[in-house]
């Protein structure tokens, strides 16, 4: 094993090979708090990538409620329990990582998922954590919970996948860091369902192959967001690349929310992954699964997130959520605009920092009518 | 020179000094992989030209050379046959194996064979766990899905899952209707490895495979011309056949050597995770 640094972690950790951080590295950032599980996320990418058969229970894009949804079955849990404590000493991780914990003649600490554990893709669905009591009111964090969480492969930089597959049919496209499977050299050996800890690589038994989510990566190359951003009703998702925390540019969103104002965590950072999807978490959730969820940086977030309506600078930002399909590499607030730039250099979107509110009068005078409100 | 080169000369020196200790006894077990001769080398496990043919009893050990390794011994002996007709090489592969796995899914492995051969006559043969860089081998690979698939198995979803049901699938859309081109080019859109020519993804027609390798991990096709077989379910576990072309050097009366491998899919053996044996000498009868 090789030596290489995860600024997650704050340490040096063991990697099956040695570091290769791509050119620029695809990104993203999804506010959990305004995700409505719609899962318009999940069709968007069933219709578009895994349509034949089977790929009928691969879904590259789902939303799982938390604590109880999984897919599939228990995959973090599942994981944690592997692995077993996991210290945080401030912002450094002290436990071990999925690949330190490697057993003898492994290359990563993993396990299969069976067949029943893809078999309800729905499961915990809007469960919540238990009963509200009679008379009760919301307190925060509340006293019972759930939360969407959508997940799509992290396209990590230290991929668990890519570090698995015996036959290295698995790689990370060193001009954006999108991580795929070699279609034309995959046997079928799951090595890759097996390590990865988000089980976001899917075996098609139908081909006898395996297949990820593939960041929309004809899509990204012409400067638009992958189909699972373009498609978010609730616009929680900004697409962009995350540049080393070393080389964090202020005008750069994703580094904005990661790196300057940590607003945006990663999943599971202690797995070892370092994994580039990054979260907002969500206000409400007790802190402890919140930090078990995201890390120690949980706290920090919410505080930041919370204040973030008296920010002009981090309320346009959020703003600029959903608001285009292009991706956004850059970006700059003028007075109460906010404005995008695509990957061309060009503007692609211009935003207000709040935008306008109009109140109309209870009765039409025109039409002599009393006006309501239709949802 | 590595442990591990070593280990396979010393292997392979111990072998021949066996070897040439004599000529067996009649009622002796084979010391090596005997090729008979005959009019035609049969595809089928159960062909009557199998029934005088010699059995070499293969010792299997685990892989565990490369991560991921197999840690735990399961298939440990294998019963091997060849028959040669001059254009082309069988081999008869029996092993016990109490459970039948030749259905694919998540965490779901098929039952396997293969045979190695050194691409070319060498004294210095390379490494038996799949070659090594510029010395290749070839390898005849069969898998029990690709039997199932050969056998006209596994052309629908429901072929696996029985409940299953499926909505609609784009290429069932009514544009591409009675348009074959249209619509095996909308299936391929979702099948990628199936439309890149990966050689697993294909609609097998044959149990075997033809592959070749210079060490672990770099499996690939071969073209050393074509291979057929069968694999039949025993009471007790598989009879496989596994034809290809006379390797060239073989003709000539040549000695040589050959090396196998079984997987175990309910042992969850996949891969590198497999029981295998070194070289074993192969020798054409006279």
């Amino acid at each position: 094993m090789a030596r290489v640094h995860n600024w997650q972690l704050g340490r040096e950790m063991s990697y099956w090979y040695p570091a290769s951080r791509p050119k620029r590295q695809f990104a993203a950032v999804f506010d959990v708090n305004k995700c409505i599980a719609c899962q318009t996320c999940t069709l968007a990418c069933k219709t578009t990538w895994t349509s034949a058969p089977g790929q009928e229970y691969m879904l590259w894009n789902n939303v799982e409620t938390k604590p109880y949804g999984f897919y599939p079955l228990g995959w973090d849990v599942k994981a944690l329990e592997l692995l077993g404590p996991q210290r945080w000493r401030g912002p450094m991780y002290e436990g071990r990582t999925l690949f330190e914990a490697a057993p003898k003649g492994e290359r990563v600490l993993g396990w299969r998922p069976a067949q029943r554990d893809y078999a309800h893709p729905n499961v915990g669905e809007d469960d919540c954590t238990g009963a509200i009591e009679g008379g009760a009111h919301i307190q925060t964090p509340h006293m019972v919970w759930f939360y969407y969480l959508a997940r799509i492969c992290n396209h990590c930089t230290f991929p668990a996948c890519l570090a698995a597959c015996p036959r290295g049919s698995i790689y990370k496209r060193p001009e954006d860091g999108i991580v795929l499977v070699d279609q034309s050299r995959c046997r079928g050996y799951q090595e890759c369902v097996r390590a990865c800890p988000y089980k976001k690589v899917f075996f098609n038994p139908m081909t006898g192959t395996s297949a990820k989510c593939i960041a929309c990566y004809p899509k990204i190359e012409t400067g638009i967001q992958p189909q699972c951003f373009e498609n978010c009703i609730g616009k929680i998702r900004l697409a962009g690349w995350l540049s080393h925390p070393d080389h964090a540019q202020e005008d750069n969103p994703i580094d904005y929310l990661v790196h300057v104002r940590r607003l945006a965590l990663p999943l599971f950072p202690q797995f070892g992954l370092e994994p580039n999807i990054y979260y907002i978490p969500p206000v409400h959730v007790p802190r402890p699964y919140l930090v078990q969820m995201f890390g120690p940086g949980v706290d920090a977030a919410v505080q930041a997130y919370r204040a973030a309506h008296k920010d002009p600078d981090l309320a346009g930002l959020l703003g600029l959520f959903g608001s285009t399909h292009r991706a956004i590499s850059r970006w700059q607030r003028q007075a109460n605009m906010i404005s995008g730039i695509g990957t061309h250099g060009a503007e692609v979107v211009r935003v207000p920092l709040r935008e306008p509110i109009v109140i109309r009068d209870a009765f039409d005078s025109t039409y002599g009518v009393q006006r309501t409100n239709t949802p | 020179m590595t442990l591990q080169r070593a280990t396979i000369l010393f292997l392979g020196s111990s072998t021949l000094l066996f070897a040439a200790c004599g000529p067996a006894k009649p009622d002796s077990p084979p010391t090596e992989v005997r090729v008979v001769k005959v009019e035609k080398a049969p595809d089928d496990p159960g062909a009557p030209a199998w029934h005088d043919v010699p059995a070499y009893q293969a010792h299997l050990i685990l892989q565990d050379l490369v991560e991921p390794r197999l840690l735990q011994p399961s298939t440990t002996t294998l019963a091997v046959q060849a028959l040669s007709d001059r254009t082309h090489l069988a081999f008869r592969l029996a092993w016990a194996d109490d459970s039948e796995d030749a259905m694919p899914g998540p965490a779901r492995f098929s039952d396997a064979c293969a045979v190695q051969l050194p691409s070319r006559l060498q004294a210095d043969v390379p490494a038996p766990q799949m070659g090594e860089a510029g010395r290749p081998v070839e390898i005849l690979y069969w898998s029990a899905v690709q039997q199932t698939r050969a056998d006209g198995g596994l052309t629908r979803i429901q072929d696996l899952y029985p409940n299953a049901t499926v909505d609609h699938y784009p290429f069932e859309a009514l544009p591409v209707q009675g348009d074959e081109t249209a619509h095996t080019r909308m299936a391929a859109r979702y099948a990628p490895a199936r439309a890149s020519g990966n050689q697993v993804a294909q609609k097998a027609k044959e149990p075997v495979q033809a592959l070749r390798a210079e060490g672990p991990g770099t499996l690939a096709p071969a073209d050393f011309g074509p291979v057929c077989g069968q694999g039949d379910r025993t009471t007790t576990g598989w009879s496989v056949v596994l034809v290809r072309p006379m390797p060239s050097y073989l003709l000539d009366h040549q000695a040589a050597q050959v090396a196998f491998a079984v997987w175990d899919g309910g042992n969850g053996e996949v891969g590198s995770r497999k029981m295998r044996t070194g070289w074993i000498p192969l020798a054409m009868e006279k």
